[in-house]
């Protein structure tokens, strides 16, 4: 039992796993939907800038650490985490020496000459990115790389106060930073909160303090949109989440973080607002970032027993808080859920709205000389007593859709306009036939054609569409060339096809009739 | 409303290496090492001289002014000598050396239980005092002084601490589920004294079977409830229950008493039955062995003065092979290290843990600078923040760390160091800091005299 040698150290004998590799570990998983999102919608080149960015700073961390004598300090994983972010923040077409430039800049200037991992006074990552800002300001803007026919970003856009896609900028298809995905940084950003890593105080009253700011002076009121449009934009999520709650430029106590949050998404608000940069939130947490020191000095918490609230509670221990992966969890189910209906209700809308668009081109195609169209309400009265509008067994079954009277400018009836539907060959064949004030064919148009292409189709063609231009009475069609006044030809393999144009051409001038007749 | 405290740490609990096993009486060979100061307080004086006999129970050495205990001898056998011996902390202190016979001859008859209602309350205290019951929850602090607060009608709670959050040690949860009887009839005898204060015996929810057996004891006594307290590290600390169960925070130059409160570890609250009822002396406590190194982990009833290489050796000894790197009385959140195992148990260890890798070697390898996460502000039970006062203390800015971070308010939990991830000895830092601010003031009040 003598020759034992034991350890002597003042208690407590035990640490927790958590390290400083551990939460850099964790932050840089967290970083992967953005940079995975990034790296798909802007291609190669993205994931150049990410690589190279992270790799410099790693390599300029090793260097520094060698010339200055200190124990290497590139595994702790920080040096990986500043060059993430920074790649994160960069446009997906920068040129690759400037990643190589800032992570550099980032990690020998702002973190190692203060001293290195917990020393620097603001966050190394964006002191870079502004470095770039002002030193490489037109290698530096935000190339158009999704949607080419634009030339300008979501945020140019929103600044010049256009209608943006949100659902766009939320999913990070839009044109923007390599990370500007919001899905996936909400999703990481959630993941770390929900871990304790980073906290609540912080990113909620930057996102907080945003929106209400931009809410009161935004012009638009909490107009949600437009709201959202502004926080999806800009990097305030990855701001908020993954930039001011870095721990070393950041407050301690609650108070102090609360404050320091709110600083921050008030001045990048009124800096979005009354600016003139897009990139107005970096600037923000840097603002924020050297307020740091000032807060702490000046706001620290009492310890419980100083508290007003801790001497008069009544009711004793913690009170029961929902677990926060499972709040994290819902906000993250919520908001794809809303994401996901989002896209449909507007995808929805758009799909009916080039609907409309197509069938009043359609109509103006028919009767080229009509200004407007009236809504028949004759026609309408006898559609109504026919069951299921269908149009007499004579002319195979087809249905009339709609009957319009066309009107020029003056509102002098020029025309009418027929919506018909037969049955063809590969589905239902519809279009619009256009008359004449004197009731002979001025022209059809398609609405809905799916035949066999290089046969059916062929309807489309003028040869087979312009038959019927001048016709009065109804039509017959046979095979080979036509010669009676009343004769077109069909199209030749296409029989079926034929006859449902000419059908509904027949159904339509019917119809025109019976209304003219006043429904006998 | 769960019962717990603000903050806290989860260290692993470790608790199945003995939890099982029953608490078993140990007699030692060889000679037993009473140091006389066992307690907080003046040392005891000696009442024996080289050549005496001594029996088991028998008062060897009594108490010397009103913060004091007296000590009885564990063994029978003859007073070998009275000199300086090295004790628990390292330094040399004066014992007294007895030499076992190995016969336990009692003192007295420790067998025949008095009745309690024939009993006054002076009774209660006289015992109490004789017995040189000493709070065996660690400080050692004499019970008898703590059960005569200024105002006893003032106290609105006595708490039996049997919440046990040092990781490794299972003796108390043991003592629970065996002597919960005699527990509860402790936890009477105090209540009698405080006739406006209700008894809560606090045991943290890891122990179901303490928890049921306690509550089954005390189904007769009103005034004594069981709470089960949420299992985190240090729950069983006198300001974490007084926190969770009278809801009341107070600075550290208030006592419990301050606030009407009163807590009693559930070992103390044992050592007062017996020495009311059976006039027992403190001679014995319950005790774990435990921890990686140690072959055969188990729980005990130590005789005071045994020497902790003994009980080692006699109980299984260390795992062959397996490194000991690092031995503590009591757990590892707040236990003394212990660079000599051949020193005696005293009254207020209730536990040796030997360790086969040392938490604190490899921390420091993975030392890095402050990241200011802000683990160390949400784990402090006393709503401190450590990196803001590490910083003071860094700089040498003793008067922002005193006035304006109140660190003179740490109460040494660890609960700082354990969770740091950077792995900074915040705690160790706060113990030299206090102890310089301490120094200071007592240099300043003797420069004004």
């Amino acid at each position: 039992m003598n020759d034992l040698t034991l350890n002597l150290s003042s208690s407590p004998h035990a640490r927790d796993r958590w390290t400083t590799p551990y939460i850099m570990r964790v932050v840089l998983l967290s970083l992967m939907p953005a940079t995975i999102m990034g790296c798909i919608v802007y291609g190669w080149h993205a994931l150049a800038i990410v690589v190279l960015s992270v790799a410099s700073a790693m390599l300029a961390e090793a260097v520094f650490n060698k010339v200055v004598h200190k124990p290497s300090t590139v595994w702790d994983g920080s040096a990986a985490v500043t060059g993430l972010l920074l790649a994160l923040s960069l446009g997906p077409r920068t040129p690759l020496y400037l990643p190589v430039i800032g992570s550099v800049f980032a990690i020998v200037v702002v973190k190692g000459c203060f001293g290195g991992l917990g020393k620097n006074f603001i966050n190394p990552a964006l002191a870079a990115r502004c470095f770039l800002l002002i030193s490489f300001a037109s290698s530096m803007a935000i190339q158009p790389v999704v949607d080419a026919t634009s030339s300008a970003t979501p945020m140019g856009m929103l600044r010049n106060m256009e209608e943006v896609s949100i659902t766009k900028m939320f999913l990070g298809t839009a044109d923007g930073v390599i990370g500007s995905s919001i899905l996936a940084l909400l999703i990481g950003g959630l993941i770390l909160w929900s871990m304790d890593i980073i906290h609540g105080q912080i990113c909620f009253s930057v996102l907080g303090g945003f929106t209400l700011f931009i809410g009161l002076f935004g012009g638009q009121g909490f107009d949600p949109k437009f709201l959202l449009a502004h926080l999806c934009g800009g990097g305030v999520v990855m701001g908020a989440f993954f930039m001011a709650t870095d721990y070393v430029t950041s407050p301690v106590s609650r108070l102090g973080q609360f404050i320091y949050g709110c600083l921050i998404g008030c001045l990048g608000a009124l800096f979005r607002l009354f600016g003139n940069t897009a990139d107005s939130f970096s600037y923000a947490i840097i603002i924020g970032n050297v307020m740091t020191p000032l807060i702490d000095t000046y706001i620290v918490q009492k310890p419980f027993a100083y508290r007003k609230i801790g001497r008069t509670r009544q009711k004793t221990g913690e009170p029961f808080r929902i677990p926060k992966p499972v709040v994290a969890l819902a906000v993250i189910a919520l908001i794809a859920g809303v994401a996901l209906s989002g896209v449909y209700s507007m995808t929805k809308n758009s799909i009916d709205e080039q609907e409309q668009a197509a069938q009043i081109a359609s109509y103006r195609e028919a009767c080229p000389e009509a200004d407007s169209f009236e809504f028949s309400e004759e026609a309408d009265r006898i559609l109504a007593s026919r069951e299921g509008n269908n149009w007499g067994t004579e002319f195979g079954n087809t249905r009339i859709n709609e009957f319009f009277t066309a009107l020029d400018a003056q509102g002098e009836t020029v025309g009418y306009a027929v919506s018909v539907t037969s049955k063809g060959y590969g589905g239902d064949v519809s279009l619009i036939l256009g008359l004449t004030k004197e009731g002979a064919v001025r022209r059809i148009s398609f609405t809905e054609l799916n035949e066999t292409a290089g046969l059916g189709m062929k309807a489309k063609e003028p040869a087979f569409r312009d038959q019927f231009e001048g016709k009065a009475e109804y039509v017959t069609m046979i095979k080979g060339a036509a010669s009676g006044e009343h004769e077109i030809s069909a199209i030749s393999g296409a029989s079926i096809t034929s006859t449902a144009v000419t059908n509904a051409v027949n159904a339509g001038l019917d119809f025109y009739r019976t209304v003219m007749e006043g429904g006998n | 409303m769960k019962n717990t405290f603000r903050g806290g740490v989860h260290p692993e609990e470790k608790k199945e290496l003995s939890r099982e096993a029953r608490l078993r009486r140990f007699d030692p060979k060889g000679e037993m090492v009473f140091p006389l100061s066992q307690h907080i307080g003046k040392p005891a004086r000696p009442l024996v001289k080289r050549g005496d006999e001594v029996r088991v129970g028998q008062c060897i050495a009594e108490a010397d002014g009103f913060i004091s205990a007296p000590i009885h001898s564990s063994c029978s056998g003859k007073v070998k000598t009275i000199e300086k011996r090295r004790v628990l902390t390292g330094a040399m202190a004066e014992c007294i050396v007895i030499d076992n016979d190995g016969q336990f001859t009692p003192f007295a008859d420790y067998t025949q239980k008095a009745d309690a209602s024939a009993l006054s309350n002076n009774d209660i205290l006289q015992r109490v005092q004789d017995a040189g019951v000493v709070g065996l929850g660690g400080a050692g602090f004499p019970t008898a002084v703590k059960l005569k607060p200024k105002n006893p009608d003032d106290i609105r709670y006595v708490i039996a601490n049997g919440a046990e959050c040092e990781p490794y040690l299972t003796c108390n949860d043991q003592l629970m589920r065996i002597h919960s009887v005699a527990i509860a009839e402790g936890m009477e005898l105090v209540l009698r004294l405080f006739p406006n204060a209700q008894g809560v015996i606090c045991i943290e929810d890891n122990k179901p079977e303490a928890i049921s057996a306690m509550e089954i004891a005390v189904s007769d006594k009103p005034r004594i409830e069981v709470r089960a307290m949420v299992t985190k590290y240090p729950q069983g600390g006198e300001r974490s229950l007084i926190q969770a169960v009278a809801g009341v925070d107070f600075p550290i130059t208030a006592l419990p008493a301050d606030v009407g409160c009163l807590v009693q570890n559930v070992g103390t609250l044992y050592a007062i039955q017996r020495a009311v009822l059976y006039q027992e002396p403190l001679y014995s406590q319950c005790f774990t062995l435990s921890g990686e190194a140690v072959r055969e982990p188990a729980n005990f009833f130590v005789r005071v003065g045994t020497s902790f290489a003994e009980l080692l050796e006699a109980n299984g000894g260390l795992i062959p092979g397996t490194p000991a790197v690092k031995a503590m009385a009591g757990g590892p959140m707040m236990g003394i290290p212990i660079a000599d195992l051949n020193v005696p148990i005293q009254k207020q260890n209730n536990g040796l843990t030997v360790l086969a890798k040392d938490p604190v070697e490899e921390a420091e390898a993975l030392m890095t600078n402050c990241l200011h996460c802000g683990r160390c502000t949400t784990v402090c039970p006393v709503g401190l923040m450590p990196q803001m006062m590490a910083d003071a203390a860094a700089a040498g800015d003793l008067n922002r760390y005193e006035k304006k971070l109140y660190g003179l308010e740490c109460i040494q939990c660890g609960s700082c160091t354990f969770a740091c991830p950077a792995k900074r000895p915040l705690m160790q830092v706060f113990k030299q800091t206090k102890a310089e601010i301490m120094a200071n003031k007592r240099k300043e009040g003797g420069a004004k005299k």
